[in-house]
């Protein structure tokens, strides 16, 4: 038996519910803390938002399983790591840490550096810009198929499959699920064509050192590195852009917060983390029971479908102290915005450094801006990108 | 003060590397080194209880020795 409360306020689908989510995730830690929500995809689901809740179901991938019927994404086969769970799941992982870590970040800062300066060129004098297409966009997904080895003159190939698994335009469930799978066949075409390529001639980038490496001493099949180019796919193309989104929305919001971060960019790391705990822009992981279970006291059944809401855990005054107010200087900051437990994003070090590089760069140029006059914001559901950031200065 | 961190609930937030450069660094996998309990030098307290208050996974422990 599922007993989640039903609550038919929300559905965390709406546009206008993905503006100020930080209200709604109280609304429902306070009322429904495990909720049954009405939405087209959280129907028979349930939604878990308070932080004590998240971190019980990250820590527990035995019980909260993030295996491929957690979620529909497009792919015919488990994607590695994400959708792998423990045991197998560590050896996976710990091939693929190396590639991500922070002493690597090094190396590509400059590249990055470099990019974003000629992206800032391109619109610093016309003193007006869409921040989305101008920067956020473009940034991180040319930085990931230059890493990963995908041709970055297919970019705006790549960034329309991507999309059409992430926002596909559908209006019904079916719909969805047929968009979202034949966009998933044309991504494993493209990963296909790359990898078979790769397999006969090594070049320096990411799935040529994947297929090279070693798991449990055993070289990866082709179907592994499609499936965690795959992932990489879907998660290298669009969280940072995002994640960039709501930084400089917010930033571009609130005078007071954007000053100190062009006065002082020694703050911006810390910006960042803060930042991705406010806005969490990436809201929502995925999970699936494997046995009964029950959450805040609320009997749950095998096989349910669980929505972690992370951005509720982020805000969660149970945890935090004035949780809804942004503070750089925030003592103690245990956000869950790159998740938790043993999924934890593999790519978060790559993010840091590209937010960190990108905000460093940009209000050394731009430190003075705004959202154009009238403007209404416009954030996804889901993963929150921000399409019409506008901004002028 | 003493300070420790759990092997088994690292997962690399890297927020201890961050917070307190002087006793963490990342390893070539990003997850904290290094982990073993240590006496942490007097002048270090503030980035012990820095990392320890921000670690995601609460897998730093910190002791007060009296």
């Amino acid at each position: 038996m599922t007993d989640a409360a039903p609550n038919s306020h929300y559905t965390l689908e709406r546009p206008e519910e993905a503006i100020n989510p930080q209200s709604i995730y109280r609304d429902l830690r306070d009322n429904t803390p495990v909720a049954s929500l009405s939405g087209r995809s959280t129907t028979g689901t349930v939604t878990i938002t308070r932080h004590e809740d998240v971190m019980s179901a990250l820590r527990t991938p035995e019980l909260f399983s993030s295996d491929s019927s957690a979620v529909q994404i497009g792919n015919v086969r488990p994607l590695v790591p994400l959708q792998v769970d423990p045991p197998h799941h560590s050896k996976h992982r710990k091939a693929l840490d190396p590639l991500f870590a922070p002493k690597q970040m090094v190396k590509y800062e400059p590249r990055v550096r470099e990019l974003i300066r000629e992206l800032i060129d391109e619109v610093a004098d016309q003193g007006h810009c869409n921040f989305h297409e101008d920067i956020a966009e473009p940034l991180p997904s040319t930085i990931f198929l230059e890493l990963l080895g995908l041709p970055v003159s297919r970019v705006d190939e790549f960034l329309a499959l991507k999309d059409g698994i992430i926002r596909p335009p559908a209006h019904s469930l079916e719909e969805r699920y047929e968009m979202v799978r034949a966009t998933g066949q044309k991504i494993y075409a493209v990963l296909e064509e790359v990898v078979e390529a790769r397999m006969a001639e090594r070049q320096d980038d990411f799935l040529s050192t994947i297929i090279d490496a070693k798991v449990a001493g055993q070289p990866l099949s082709r179907d592994d590195v499609v499936d965690i180019g795959y992932l990489f796919f879907l998660a290298g193309l669009d969280t940072v852009s995002a994640s960039l989104d709501c930084i400089v929305a917010y930033l571009a919001q609130n005078p007071g917060h954007r000053q100190r971060v062009a006065d002082d960019p020694a703050v911006i790391p810390h910006a960042i983390e803060e930042l991705l705990r406010y806005e969490s822009p990436v809201p929502v992981v995925p999970r699936i029971t494997t046995a009964d279970t029950e959450m805040s006291g609320c009997p749950i059944s095998a096989g349910t479908r669980i929505t972690v809401l992370l951005g509720s855990a982020n805000t969660d005054e149970r945890v935090w102290d004035n949780p809804e107010e942004v503070d750089f200087d925030r003592e103690s900051n245990k956000h869950l915005g790159f998740g938790g437990g043993v999924h934890r994003c593999l790519g978060s070090h790559l993010a840091r450094m590209e937010l960190r590089v990108a905000l460093e760069e940009w209000h050394a140029r731009v430190p003075d801006y705004r959202l154009a006059d009238g403007l209404e914001l416009r954030y996804s559901p889901g993963i929150r990108q921000v399409d019409n950031l506008e901004l002028v200065w | 003060m003493r300070i420790r961190v759990d092997t088994e609930l690292c997962q690399g937030h890297g927020r201890c590397y961050m917070l307190a450069p002087d006793l963490f660094e990342a390893d070539d996998d990003g997850y904290c080194q290094p982990t073993d309990e240590r006496t942490v030098p007097a002048e270090l307290a503030d980035q012990a209880r820095r990392a320890f208050m921000n670690c995601p996974e609460d897998a730093i422990t910190l002791t007060e020795e009296t």
